[in-house]
């Protein structure tokens, strides 16, 4: 390695050191908000089209993940706009540092998906649970660049997880409402912490 | 009229504030604790006097790029050093000029200029 790449190396570790230290304002209220409405509807849809889930988990499943992507892509896109024009030089390194506290919870959750779907069907039912603790995790490891009450988040996902995989098996299984409250309220939550948690408000730079 | 590159090399943005060694360090040590650093950390970690450190404060202080808080500590005074909003700011743009001249100075010795002095190739 040249002085030169030594030079940069430094410069570089410096602006992750920076972006360590600085509250990451990529994620926008208005967005979460939109994904807990999101995932409210998503409920009252699969009431209306899909009264017994259970005979048909393919669609139940199609529905929810079509929601989780779509939800997904809208954060993840708007948080390249914020961390473009919120964090500036530090964009780049914040950016990667939120993906890589998230990122091993999103790729987990959609492995038991896969694994589930295609291997065992039988134990489905377990998804929203599942889905709501593996959140969590990755709320949990965001938190330390994010405002404190984030935690609060955190722990409802945990909560509303577990208590999932303790009510929402047999005869309840696959309810609208397993999904729908915990994470349209969840998201709600999100929204407001990052409302009112952000120092300065959520669009300070 | 102006060759294209004219100016190419000026480097404005490497702010003469920042561009000291002492002050870069004290910086540098900043902007990784938001929360600020107590006087003697900062000292340590920088390696530097009482005397020489005060002055370099001073100089941050003066620009508003670090701002000095007195408090308690087991009823202890306790002095903190914090980097501002506008010294992160500032800090940023610095990072960026002077990456700049690292590439610069890396393109200019790759094209056969032969290597800046004290920044030979390894």
């Amino acid at each position: 390695m040249s002085e030169f790449d030594r030079a940069l190396a430094e410069i570089t570790a410096i602006r992750g050191q920076m972006a360590r230290a600085v509250e990451f304002r990529g994620y926008g209220p208005a967005t979460f908000a939109a994904t807990g409405v999101l995932a409210g509807a998503a409920a009252v849809a699969q009431t209306m089209l899909l009264p017994a889930p259970a005979a048909n988990t393919t669609a139940w499943l199609g529905i929810w993940v079509a929601v989780a992507a779509a939800s997904a892509a809208t954060i993840g896109f708007e948080m390249v706009g914020r961390s473009k024009r919120l964090h500036s030089n530090l964009a780049g390194p914040m950016l990667r540092a939120a993906v890589e506290q998230f990122m091993p919870s999103a790729v987990a959750g959609g492995a038991i998906t896969a694994v589930l779907a295609l291997a065992a069907p039988q134990a489905l039912w377990m998804m929203p649970g599942l889905w709501q603790i593996v959140f969590a995790l990755g709320v949990f490891s965001s938190c330390r660049f994010l405002p404190k009450a984030m935690a609060l988040v955190g722990f409802w996902y945990l909560g509303s997880g577990l208590a999932c995989l303790a009510f929402a098996g047999g005869a309840a299984a696959f309810a609208p409402w397993a999904m729908g409250v915990p994470f349209g309220v969840g998201q709600l939550l999100v929204a407001l912490v990052l409302r009112f948690g952000l120092e300065g408000g959520d669009e300070r730079p | 009229m102006n060759a294209p590159d004219t100016g190419r090399y000026a480097y404005d943005g490497l702010d003469r504030v920042i561009h000291e060694r002492a002050r870069l360090g004290v910086l540098t040590s900043l902007v990784g604790h938001p929360q600020g650093l107590a006087f003697g950390d900062l000292r340590r970690l920088c390696e530097l006097t009482d005397g020489n450190l005060n002055r370099h404060i001073a100089t941050l202080q003066e620009a508003g790029l670090v701002e000095v808080t007195k408090q308690f500590e087991r009823n202890r005074p306790l002095t903190v050093c914090k980097i501002t909003d506008q010294g992160r700011e500032r800090f940023q743009d610095y990072l960026a000029v002077l990456e700049q001249v690292v590439r610069d100075a890396a393109e200019a010795a790759k094209a056969g200029a032969g290597p800046l002095p004290g920044l030979a190739p390894a």
